[in-house]
């Protein structure tokens, strides 16, 4: 039972990783920018394609596909704030469709670039650390555990520590303010969505040899990261970093001991309870809710 | 909206006398010398399947395979009635596996486009084109014999009949490997989950192999499977069953039980790009991996009992054309397609009426994997699945192995009760089936 709770203990702290870098990634975006990334997902599978193209079809080493992984998704995050947030910046809800879109358009892409089958990326290393016979953590599953950490750790650095974060936080706080203030809202919003969208394409990077990948696979971390940002509170980057190591070691322990549909089931009622006790969730603010 | 009007809309009468009309046109027209060339004379076939999706491993292969098959026979003088030689053309939609969409498919299939017979996966889609089929009487056909129901009678289960044949594979492993007497399984929870995992238990309870707790369901959204396969392990099994999990739930599932030193027996129903499942895991971790879908290079596919038309020379063009894409069902719609084409050449008409009274005449028929019956009235309600026997498939040294084939109708015999036992318990049974 012990090493039972131990091997499941590794693997909640593997998928907080990769959750926390796509909900913050979510959070973000909708922090500074006010809109619902629907597309956040697809991001994520862009990621994963850039690791398809460049270390399984040209063998370039691992870490350079992921690094382009990362520039090429941040990249797509900009096409997203220069042609569709920014010109429907007084529109929400418009930003919101516009992201649903441009979801669609990815997948077709991946669709026509790709074909629709599953995708091989050879395993990074079969490396496994053995702290017992039955806890086990596989290499390429730390590698996503350090990355998150390391990530995360200069995301929080770069927006208490330097003058471009205390703009971003300015104008999530008060856009208008901040404009006052002489702060850029256009740039601001660059950043956010570039950091934003890197975080999803790193994460979609870096478990690309773990899971299937396909155009499709979106969907299933999006719904998660959405339960995520409204458990931790919409707006909210601790509260999303938070709420990912929560949300996983409830469903990865429910799924354990249980099975997995009543891990899904557990999760949606963490987030219905958490909506009727804290409305704006565990760290989020009335206004941003 | 359109279309689910005239679906609604359309009796089963009114596209027999749409189909008559059509019929006697075509006669009136050749009554006055308008003789058109056997070039210019097509059917039609619906291709109605995820090409697209998750779900797309077990379609789209399919219709590849189906483009081999009717280059063939259109070289060969086409499909031969008795107002002359046909060339036959497939039409596909893709369903994304939705019944909605499959809905639309089928009425698009045949309003517009005019097929004869429509091809399907089945599963979570058969209730979606069901409307369909029940108000025009097109013959339909599914991969999945748990769709069947005696409400439709024009669908067929001509090859594949999922999840049945998986006792195949337990009752071989069972007496290959006596010493094997625990097992525990996982699956995704949805219409080909539910029933396979009904059939395994059956099959492991008549096989005397003890299930060590209680099949493991996951949602299909599930891609990081370390807590299932932890969970899976963690009472020292030694049989671990992937059911019928879709490939891009075996491939993640067989590389966790290989980064969590799982080193016991495998059984699934399918193993799709196995190779890139030994890429991931080792050719050692993959030696004795059971399933049920080999390769069509298979010398074992060469015996006369086979009446798959070259299986090797199929899978040779296959690669050539498709490499690495043959999965389980790149044979599965063209030996659906032969039947079909033995039974239309047999009534003379593509009429889908008369190519089902063709296609069942005498209760048996030449399945893609020796005779068989047309079966199922117990367990289905309707006796419009064609049973017999089944291969049952071993890695071996990286290669997928035929080691023998089983007989269905005989394991069934013996422990039918078992099957309809399990397959109640998970509401699987055709009457329980809302």
């Amino acid at each position: 039972m012990v090493e039972l709770l131990l091997q499941t203990g590794l693997n909640a702290i593997y998928a907080a990783s990769y959750l926390s870098l796509i909900a913050v990634g979510l959070v973000l975006i909708f922090g500074v920018m006010g809109v619902i990334n629907f597309a956040h997902g697809e991001l994520y599978m862009a990621g994963a394609y850039s690791v398809v193209a460049l270390y399984a079809n040209l063998h370039f080493p691992f870490l350079i596909a992921v690094a382009a992984g990362l520039l090429f998704v941040g990249l797509l995050g900009l096409l997203m704030e220069r042609t569709m947030f920014r010109p429907l910046r007084e529109n929400p809800l418009g930003g919101l469709v516009a992201s649903i879109g441009f979801l669609m358009v990815l997948q077709a892409a991946a669709t026509i670039g790709f074909g629709v089958r599953m995708e091989h990326v050879p395993p990074v290393t079969q490396d496994v650390i053995i702290f017992s016979e039955k806890v086990r953590l596989a290499v390429p599953r730390l590698y996503v555990i350090i990355a998150a950490v390391v990530l995360l750790t200069m995301l929080w650095a770069f927006l208490t520590k330097t003058r471009f974060g205390w703009a971003l936080r300015a104008s999530a706080q008060d856009p208008e303010a901040a404009a006052l203030q002489g702060i850029s809202i256009n740039q601001t919003s660059r950043i956010a969505m570039f950091i934003g969208a890197g975080l999803a394409g790193i994460a979609g990077a870096l478990t690309a040899p773990l899971v299937s990948v396909n155009p499709f696979m979106g969907h299933s971390v999006i719904v998660a990261a959405f339960i995520v940002i409204i458990v931790g509170g919409v707006g909210s980057l601790e509260g999303a970093v938070i709420a990912a190591v929560a949300y996983s070691v409830v469903h990865t322990f429910v799924t354990t001991f249980f099975d997995g549909v009543i891990a899904d089931i557990t999760g949606l009622m963490l987030m219905l309870v958490v909506l009727i006790v804290r409305p704006n969730g565990l760290f989020g603010t009335a206004d941003r809710a | 909206m359109k279309f689910n009007k005239f679906g609604m809309g359309l009796s089963r009468r009114g596209f027999l006398r749409s189909s008559a009309t059509m019929a006697g046109a075509t006669a009136v027209a050749s009554t006055f010398g308008v003789q058109a060339n056997a070039a210019d004379k097509t059917i039609k076939i619906g291709f109605l399947a995820p090409l697209t999706g998750p779900v797309s491993a077990w379609g789209k292969p399919g219709l590849s395979g189906c483009e081999i098959w009717a280059e063939q026979v259109n070289a060969a003088g086409g499909i031969k009635l008795s107002d002359g030689d046909y060339q036959v053309e497939f039409v596909g939609y893709d369903n994304e596996y939705d019944p909605a969409k499959a809905r639309t498919g089928a009425t698009k299939l045949i309003r517009e486009d005019g097929v004869s017979f429509i091809m399907m996966l089945g599963g979570d889609t058969w209730p979606g084109a069901q409307p369909v089929a029940d108000k025009t009487g097109m013959l339909f056909s599914t991969l999945l014999p748990s769709d069947l129901a005696p409400d439709t009678q024009t669908l067929l289960a001509p090859v594949e009949v999922h999840p049945i044949y998986n006792v195949t594979g337990v009752q071989w492993m069972a007496e290959t490997y006596p010493n094997l007497k625990t097992a525990v399984m996982c699956a995704q929870d949805d219409a080909l989950g539910l029933p396979s995992v009904a059939t395994y238990l059956a099959a492991f309870e008549a096989a005397g192999i003890e299930m060590l707790d209680d099949p493991l369901l996951f949602d299909p959204a599930t891609t990081d499977f370390a807590p299932v396969v932890t969970k899976l392990i963690s009472n020292n099994p030694d049989v671990v069953c992937l059911d019928t999990c879709y490939s891009d739930y075996v491939h993640p599932i067989a590389e966790q039980l290989f980064q969590q030193g799982y080193k016991g027996q495998i059984i699934s129903c399918t193993a799709d790009f196995y190779d890139q499942m030994i890429a991931k895991t080792s050719k050692e971790f993959m030696e004795g991996f059971i399933f049920q879908f080999p390769d069509f290079d298979d010398p074992a596919l060469n015996s006369d009992q086979i009446n798959f038309k070259d299986p090797n020379g199929f899978f040779a063009e296959y690669n050539k054309r498709f490499p690495g894409e043959w999965g389980a069902v790149s044979w599965e719609y063209a030996a659906v397609m032969d039947l079909w084409k033995a039974a239309a050449e047999k009534a003379g008409t593509a009429d889908p009426e008369a190519v089902l009274a063709a296609m069942k005449e005498g209760g048996k028929g030449k399945h893609a994997f020796g005779e068989a019956d047309w079966w199922g009235k117990d367990l289905f309600g309707i006796d419009n699945a064609l049973v017999g026997d089944w291969p049952v498939v071993v890695i071996e040294d990286g290669k997928a192995t035929i080691k023998g084939f089983g007989n269905i109708p005989e394991w069934y015999d013996k422990h039918g009760d078992l099957l309809k036992k399990h397959m109640a318990a998970y509401d699987q049974m055709w009457d329980q089936r809302g």
